[in-house]
Parts: C-alpha cells; sequence; structure tokens
C-alpha cells in the first residue's frame, strides 16, 4: 500500500490536472478508494484552485468590457498622432542590418569610420604625465623660472626682468 | 458574426482597426480574466486589457503564424500584467483591522460576516500570489484561472512541458503553505 | 534597399559631430591680469581661487585685479590683449588634447617678444605667468581653463 502510495501521489498533480494517461489514470483511481491521505490532498488541491479561480469568475462575470474598446479605439487614434520621434526610432530598427546582405557593407562603413577616427582616438599623449605643464619657455632678453607644485596645483613662470629685481618669495 | 480568426489577424496586420474589434470581441474576457488573475485589482486589470490590444495592434505584424494566436495573445497579457506587479511592492497579508473601505454587497442576505471573512481571503490569496515568482504565478494562472494544458502553456510561456510541470508544483506548493489554514479547511 | 542606404547616411550624418568636435574646437580661457606688491594689503575676492597658490609661492602683501576676461580660443587663431605698461599677451591654441589644450602664451613689449611659452591648460589647473614690472607692483597672468 505504502508502495503504491509514494508511486501514485507522484502522479496526483497531472491527474488533478487530467494530463494522465490512461494507464496513469487507472492506477490513481484504483488507488484513491482505499487512501485517505491522497484523497486530502486532492481535495486540499481543489480548494487551493477554488480560491485562485472564483474571484477571476466572478470579477469576469459582472465587468461589462465594450466601454474598454472605446478607450482602446481612442488610444489608437492617438497613438497615430505620435510625436515624430517614434517613426524615426522604429525606422531605425537595425534589425535588417543583422541580416546577411546588409552585414559586409556596414562592416565595411565600421572599418572605415575607424580608420578616419583612428587618429583622434589613438592621439600621442604628451611625454609629461602630468596634464597642465610647461612645455617650453623662451626669453631672449630675460631669465625666466619655472615653479611648479603638485599641492597645491600651481605651475608659476617667472621672468625676471632685470639682475637686480629680487622676487618677494615666501 | 461568424468569426473567422485568420482572416481577422491578416486584416488586422493591415491595419484594420475592425479586425482588431472583432478580436477584441473573442478575447476580451479571456485577457481580461489572466489580468486578473495576476494583478487581483480591478482597475489594474483594465489598464492591462487596453494596454494588450493597443500592444497587439502595434506588434499583431510580428505574429507569423508558428504558435496558436491564443497563445502569443496570452503570453503578451501574461508580460504586461507581470511588468504591472513589477511595480507593486509585496504586502504582508493584511489584517482585518488594516482593511480599508471594503463595498458591502447591496444583497441583503449577504452577511457582514461573511462579506468579510470573502474579503480577507481574497486579499490573503493576492498577496500569497504575489510571493511567487512571475514564472510560477504565470503557470499556476493559466493553469487553475484559464484553464490551459500543460502543453498549452509550455506555449504560452515558451517552455518545455517538464518546467510548466515544475513551476505548477513548487507555485501550488508556495501557495498551498501561505495559505495552510484555509486550504486545509480550518477558515 | 531604401532602408540600407537611408541607414548608411544616418551612420554618416550622426557621426559628423564627431569630426566637427575635433576639427572646430573652440577652448574657453579665463585671463586674469592683477598687480601683485608689498603697498596696502588685500585679496580681490575674483582671485579667490588663487589664493592658496599664489600665497604658497609668493609673499605680497596686495593683490589687485586689473582684468578678468574669458577668450574663445580657435585652433592656430591668435587673440592678443593688452597688459599693464605696454605689454602685449598673445595666446594661441597650438593643439588640442583630449584633457587640456596647449596653449602658445607670448608676452611682447614695444615690439619685442618678451617671453614665449608653451602650456597645457587642463580644468583645475591654472599656469601664472609673473615678473613683468608695473611701477611697485608686479604684474602676474593667471591662465585657466574653463
Amino acid at each position: 500500500m505504502k508502495k503504491e502510495c509514494s508511486s501514485v501521489s507522484k502522479l496526483l498533480e497531472k491527474y488533478f490536472d487530467q494530463e494522465v494517461t490512461h494507464a496513469e489514470r487507472s492506477l490513481v483511481e484504483g488507488h484513491l478508494p482505499d487512501c485517505p491521505s491522497c484523497r486530502d490532498v486532492l481535495r486540499s488541491m481543489e480548494r487551493l484552485r477554488n480560491f485562485i479561480r472564483t474571484p477571476v469568475e466572478e470579477a469576469v462575470e459582472k465587468e461589462d468590457l465594450p466601454w474598454v474598446w472605446q478607450k482602446i479605439e481612442r488610444n489608437i487614434q492617438l497613438e497615430e498622432k505620435r510625436p515624430w520621434w517614434e517613426p524615426v526610432r522604429e525606422w531605425l530598427d537595425i534589425t535588417p542590418v543583422l541580416k546577411k546582405k546588409v552585414l559586409i557593407p556596414v562592416a565595411v562603413a565600421a572599418v572605415v569610420l575607424i580608420l578616419i577616427m583612428a587618429p583622434f582616438l589613438f592621439e600621442k599623449t604628451s611625454s609629461y604625465p602630468d596634464p597642465s605643464v610647461v612645455e617650453y619657455v623662451e626669453s631672449e632678453t630675460y631669465n625666466v623660472m619655472v615653479y611648479e607644485l603638485e599641492t597645491p596645483q600651481v605651475t608659476v613662470i617667472w621672468l625676471f626682468e632685470g639682475p637686480e629685481q629680487e622676487l618677494s618669495t615666501s | 458574426m461568424n468569426y473567422d480568426e485568420a482572416k481577422a489577424i491578416s486584416r488586422c496586420q493591415q491595419g484594420d482597426q475592425d479586425a482588431l474589434k472583432e478580436i477584441f470581441d473573442q478575447y476580451q474576457k479571456k485577457v481580461y480574466g489572466i489580468a486578473y488573475g495576476v494583478v487581483r485589482h480591478r482597475e489594474e486589470a483594465l489598464d492591462i486589457v487596453q494596454e494588450v490590444f493597443i500592444k497587439l495592434f502595434r506588434s499583431i505584424k510580428n505574429f507569423k503564424g508558428k504558435s496558436h494566436f491564443y497563445t502569443y495573445l496570452y503570453r503578451m497579457t501574461m508580460n504586461t500584467a507581470i511588468d504591472h506587479t513589477r511595480k507593486m511592492k509585496r504586502q504582508p497579508p493584511p489584517n482585518r483591522e488594516e482593511d480599508g473601505e471594503f463595498q458591502i454587497s447591496a444583497n441583503p442576505e449577504e452577511r457582514p460576516d461573511r462579506v468579510l471573512a470573502h474579503k480577507e481571503l481574497e486579499e490573503k490569496v493576492k498577496w500569497a500570489m504575489n510571493q511567487l515568482s512571475p514564472d510560477q504565478k504565470a503557470a499556476l494562472v493559466f493553469r487553475e484561472v484559464e484553464g490551459l494544458s500543460y502543453q498549452e502553456i509550455a506555449e504560452a510561456m515558451g517552455c518545455s512541458i517538464g518546467t510548466v510541470m515544475s513551476r505548477l508544483h513548487y507555485g501550488r506548493k508556495r501557495v498551498q503553505e501561505l495559505l495552510r489554514d484555509y486550504v486545509l479547511g480550518e477558515r | 534597399m531604401r532602408r540600407k542606404a537611408s541607414f548608411f547616411v544616418i551612420l554618416i550624418l550622426l557621426s559628423s559631430p564627431l569630426f566637427g568636435a575635433v576639427a572646430f574646437a573652440q577652448v574657453q580661457i579665463r585671463v586674469r591680469v592683477m598687480e601683485a606688491s608689498n603697498v596696502g594689503s588685500g585679496f580681490d575676492s575674483s582671485l579667490r581661487d588663487l589664493h592658496d597658490q599664489l600665497g604658497s609661492l609668493f609673499s605680497f602683501s596686495s593683490y589687485r585685479i586689473l582684468k578678468d576676461e574669458t577668450v574663445s580660443l580657435s585652433l592656430n587663431q591668435s587673440v592678443s590683449l593688452p597688459i599693464p605698461s605696454e605689454r602685449s599677451l598673445e595666446l594661441t591654441l597650438i593643439n588640442q588634447l583630449r584633457v587640456a589644450a596647449e596653449v602658445r602664451v607670448k608676452i611682447s613689449r614695444a615690439g619685442r617678444d618678451v617671453l614665449t611659452t608653451l602650456v597645457r591648460l587642463a580644468p583645475g589647473r591654472s599656469v601664472s605667468i609673473g615678473g613683468p614690472k608695473h611701477g611697485e607692483s608686479t604684474v602676474i597672468v593667471a591662465l585657466s581653463r574653463l
């Protein structure tokens, strides 16, 4: 009995959902009269189904849906006056691009774009790691000194206009 | 008027709104039933019905006839309804004291305590269903509310029959645990 | 077929701003000309952000703003500003890097180049050029990229 119960209990859900084969149905229906436990399981499933289904059936029964159609119709008409970007967005749908015939020209275009953009993408960076530095300073007439501090971030180029000039420094 | 689905679909794909109306007339209750089964809220379910048929009109060109039309429509309905529930927060099971307003039946024979108990159960079922994963909820609604077969559910959900059975099994198990007192008949 | 052609046209049109953005880059440079001295005391409020920088290097007691302008530099185009004591400040955008702008700065007086320097200006770091005398004061030009 126990052995039969364990094999039948695995079929109870399928039986409840009427998805069993003919042979399986016979097995379950042959077992049920002698097994209160399996009968309880089926009863619980039936109760659960009613809890889930009944409120929905009641709601559908009392709802008058044709007025909903008027709202749908109105919305579709409003949609037909869609914002200008909507058709553009749909039109730019690139699904066709993934088709073979278009893929090669697209790939070619992409390569051309990369070749054009490469000088900008891979531009030479300065040998100086700092973003703001003095590349060079020239003065034919005067002495020049460059002060660069990290904290605070300051670069000062100082021009000494005469040999006797003293810089007021801290 | 006889409903010819193939012709209605074809005309709808050409942008014929009358064809959409035919489809609406044919499926409105089913779509509402699925929507209500998921959200358990009248106004939300009605919004979902609207949204589904508007979406259908926009996307019916994509329907190639590889599956049954009704499973295509049910899948659209379920996805739309699930999206709605994602915006809702998980709620604790409401107690009677916390219940907001409820409508007393106009039927004078309806006892208030019965109406209250009914309302409480509805809220509890709604809460319990909301604790399921979207796939489990969808499988349960398709099976328990719409009575779809495992094959039909598999087609609507885009999965195997084995997966449908698993989702049903664990969905039922979870809801039974959450509604234990009611399912065992103690309430 | 038409959609294919349109896609390429749109691709090219969409990428053209990239070319435009790089080719016709304009850089905004804030030029503040101040006179620093030990006569009197005070720090002009418009120089507040430079207080720490200048104070860390110099001990002038007074910093007074003479000119505060924003100039727009286009590639290889020069902008000249007069600065005290008949000098001229010329800024030329030489190169536009990803982060920094390379600007050539020339100070000239009476038609003669006094100083030429190439600096990289990036947001957040200023370059100050000082030293030219203006009476009892010293002229300092602070350049910062906006």
